[in-house]
């Protein structure tokens, strides 16, 4: 393997926390190290101070949660399916066309009256609804686009972003079957996130891997050879 | 130069494709900064100079862009690509020759291009504005012999070990022609819709990330240690510096795109890689700072230092406002603002000028053997750089913000620009002060060809640089 691939020339595993190097290899790299001046440049070996690796985990903690579902990201044209049937049945229709109210307490009324009776009913998208809160003119401007795509066969509304006025297909992930259906699904709560999780691991253990062949920090190469 | 691209490989000296650039650069430097001027006036007064339709801003705000980036900014970085790393692999420039037809060319494209832009033949997206012609000129043309040079260097180099430096500029050469190449998809095959969004974007931000800013640390790497004469502090935070550039920084490019409609995950994922993007940032500034270790008053007494550590500093606020800025919450706000444009300015003219001006000054003193010709008027420069680019910076940032207020909380767009006016007016002003800086700055270093004092043997320009 190290013919093809050089970082596992040398690859010991036996004390991987102070070097991954055999000796003969650790022997060599310091050799060079210290003989060798790049252009009148030295080079020392000291590791990243321990504070500077803790806000490195802090920066990664940081970017899971500041980009967390919760800060910002659209809601789906699912959540409000049933607040439009709801808008199109005869007791909130006779709601909207009261002429006693103005359009603005028909509007609340209506809307006070949907969120009632939805309440009714366990849904797992409560805690989206909670994050998207919507007004009657809201479902208004989406009524049309989200009743067009419910009545298209194999088109599946947690793919569809409300953006704007627009009702726009941007939360799917993989390929479509024959059956015009997706090969996968992301849960809301993973918009992602399992990925970047996968490659910062994957960052991590290449990184280590590189920087552990080097000789071990507690030696400190002498510059006075080569310079 | 004319006669040295007739002239045979062994009859050019060493170090001239460098100085070509270097004094190219500082020319694409003026007329960039010049155009930036001139744009910013027209924003700051936009009933002066209606009369001519080559010139307003439409068309003149590519032209400036395009100037600074491929003129100034990547033509600094081929001139310090040509001396540094011989430098630091014992060796020659693999062909002084390739060198300065590659000097030569990259100027008649610049010219070209430039002009292009000028008479409206545009792509219509932004960073990627050249039509496909030049984009393949600048790709096969420009670009592929700089890397070709610069590989060639690194190989036939004469020790074994390869500095950090090194590294980033072989990487971000080649890296540049893939940029052109696959960023341009959209003017090749006349993609459309996201797209062609996703595309340009992708391109944009990996000519600052694959280029800019990785070459630009470069420098840095190369001109603290070598002009302080301190070991660089860590080897291996070189290595972090550089693979998590190369893994955080070429993948978050949807989040130029957080309101349109690309998938949430790919967004998603692209906003929790730009805010990674600080892992190099907080290795690669500590690397540089830590390497400063006991020699802290060359930050005010040598002029090489002073500008690369300016830089390093600026990088700091820069990866900060760039790795949160494109977060959904907050780019909802500043998006589409003039607090962008600062951010960019702080990435072009402010971390990545400092250093190019650093190298640009080492390596001229260094391939002439000349004493830099005048110190005072080096510093001259380097205030009106620094007044002029803060002055910038700080004006664009507040009306960006007044400008995401107006769009949140929908005041009408003429009262935003009335509020907006008075930063305007400081941004031409800085603009300005960094326009007429360069003017000095050019004086400054033909001077230096022409009259500095010569250097005897064995002295580096940093060690007599001071003395009066």
């Amino acid at each position: 393997m190290a013919n093809y691939f050089p970082l596992f020339d040398g690859l010991k595993l036996k004390n991987p926390l102070q070097t991954m190097s055999d000796d003969a290899k650790v022997k060599e790299a310091q050799h060079i190290w210290e003989h060798e001046s790049l252009g009148g440049i030295a080079e020392n070996n000291n590791p990243l101070p321990r504070p500077v690796v803790g806000l490195l985990v802090l920066t990664f903690l940081t970017a899971m949660a500041w980009t967390f579902p919760l800060f910002g990201q659209r809601p789906t044209a699912a959540i409000y399916v049933d607040y439009i049937t709801l808008m199109h049945s005869a007791p909130i229709q006779a709601i909207l066309n009261d002429t006693s109210l103005t359009s603005m307490q028909a509007d609340e009324k209506a809307m006070t009256s949907i969120e009632k009776a939805l309440a009714q009913f366990p849904s797992k998208y409560e805690f989206q609804r909670i994050q998207h809160p919507v007004t009657m003119d809201d479902l208004r401007i989406m009524e049309d686009a989200v009743v067009e795509l419910q009545n298209q066969p194999g088109i599946d509304l947690e793919e569809y972003s409300i953006i704007g006025s627009h009702v726009s297909m941007a939360n799917f992930v993989g390929n479509w079957k024959a059956d015009g259906t997706r090969t996968r699904k992301q849960p809301w709560w993973d918009k992602g996130y399992m990925t970047s999780v996968v490659w910062f691991l994957s960052f991590c253990v290449i990184i280590v891997i590189t920087v552990k062949r080097l000789p071990p920090i507690t030696w400190k190469p002498d510059h006075s050879i080569a310079h | 130069m004319i006669k040295y691209m007739l002239a045979k490989e062994k009859d050019i000296p060493g170090g001239t494709a460098a100085l070509f650039f270097s004094f190219s650069a500082i020319m694409w430097f003026i007329i960039g900064t010049g155009l930036g001027s001139f744009n910013a006036a027209k924003l700051a007064f936009p009933d002066w100079f209606t009369h001519s339709y080559a010139l307003q801003f439409g068309h003149m705000r590519q032209v400036h862009v395009m100037a600074v980036i491929f003129g100034w900014i990547t033509g600094a970085f081929a001139a310090s690509a040509m001396y540094v790393v011989p430098a630091l692999g014992n060796t020659k420039l693999w062909s002084e020759k390739l060198g300065v037809w590659n000097c030569m060319m990259w100027n008649v494209g610049m010219a070209v291009g430039l002009s292009s832009l000028w008479f409206g033949m545009t792509s219509g997206r932004e960073y990627s504005d050249f039509i496909w012609p030049i984009d393949l000129y600048i790709a096969f043309v420009m670009v592929t012999p700089l890397f070709v040079n610069i590989f060639m260097s690194i190989v036939t180099r004469r020790t074994q070990g390869i500095y950090t430096t090194n590294w980033f500029f072989a990487a971000s050469f080649f890296m540049l022609i893939i940029v052109f190449l696959i960023g341009n998809i959209p003017e090749f095959f006349h993609l459309t819709g996201l797209n062609e969004a996703y595309m340009t974007w992708w391109f944009a931000h990996n000519v600052l990330g694959l280029l800019i800013t990785p070459v630009a640390a470069a420098i840095t790497y190369y001109i603290v240690p070598k002009v302080t004469g301190n070991p660089l502090y860590s080897h291996r935070v070189g290595h972090l510096h550089f693979w998590s550039i190369v893994v955080f920084y070429s993948t978050p490019a949807a989040h130029h795109l957080m309101s349109s409609p690309l998938p949430e995950w790919l967004k998603s994922f692209a906003s929790v890689e730009g805010v990674l993007i600080l892992v190099p940032a907080v290795a690669y500034v500590c690397n540089i700072l830590l390497t400063m270790q006991g020699r802290w008053s060359m930050f005010v007494e040598n002029i090489e230092i002073k500008y690369t550590i300016t830089g390093v500093l600026l990088a700091i606020p820069l990866n900060m406002q760039g790795g949160f800025q494109q977060t959904r919450a907050i780019n909802w706000y500043v998006h589409g603002t003039g607090w962008i444009v600062a951010h960019a300015h702080l990435a072009l003219l402010g971390f990545s000028t400092f250093a190019e001006a650093a190298a640009v000054y080492y390596g001229i003193q260094t391939l002439t053997r000349r004493k830099l010709y005048s110190l005072s008027l080096a510093n001259f420069h380097f205030w009106m750089l620094l007044i002029g680019f803060s002055l910038y910076w700080v004006s664009m940032t507040i009306a960006g913000l007044i400008q995401g207020a107006g769009k949140i909380y929908e005041v009408p767009y003429m009262d935003v620009v009335i509020a907006e006016h008075p930063y305007m007016i400081v941004r031409w002003l800085g603009g300005t002060l960094v326009f007429i800086g360069n003017w000095v700055w050019l004086y400054n270093m033909y001077m230096t060809v022409k009259a500095g004092e010569k250097l005897s043997v064995g002295v580096q320009p940093q060690d007599v640089a001071y003395a009066r």
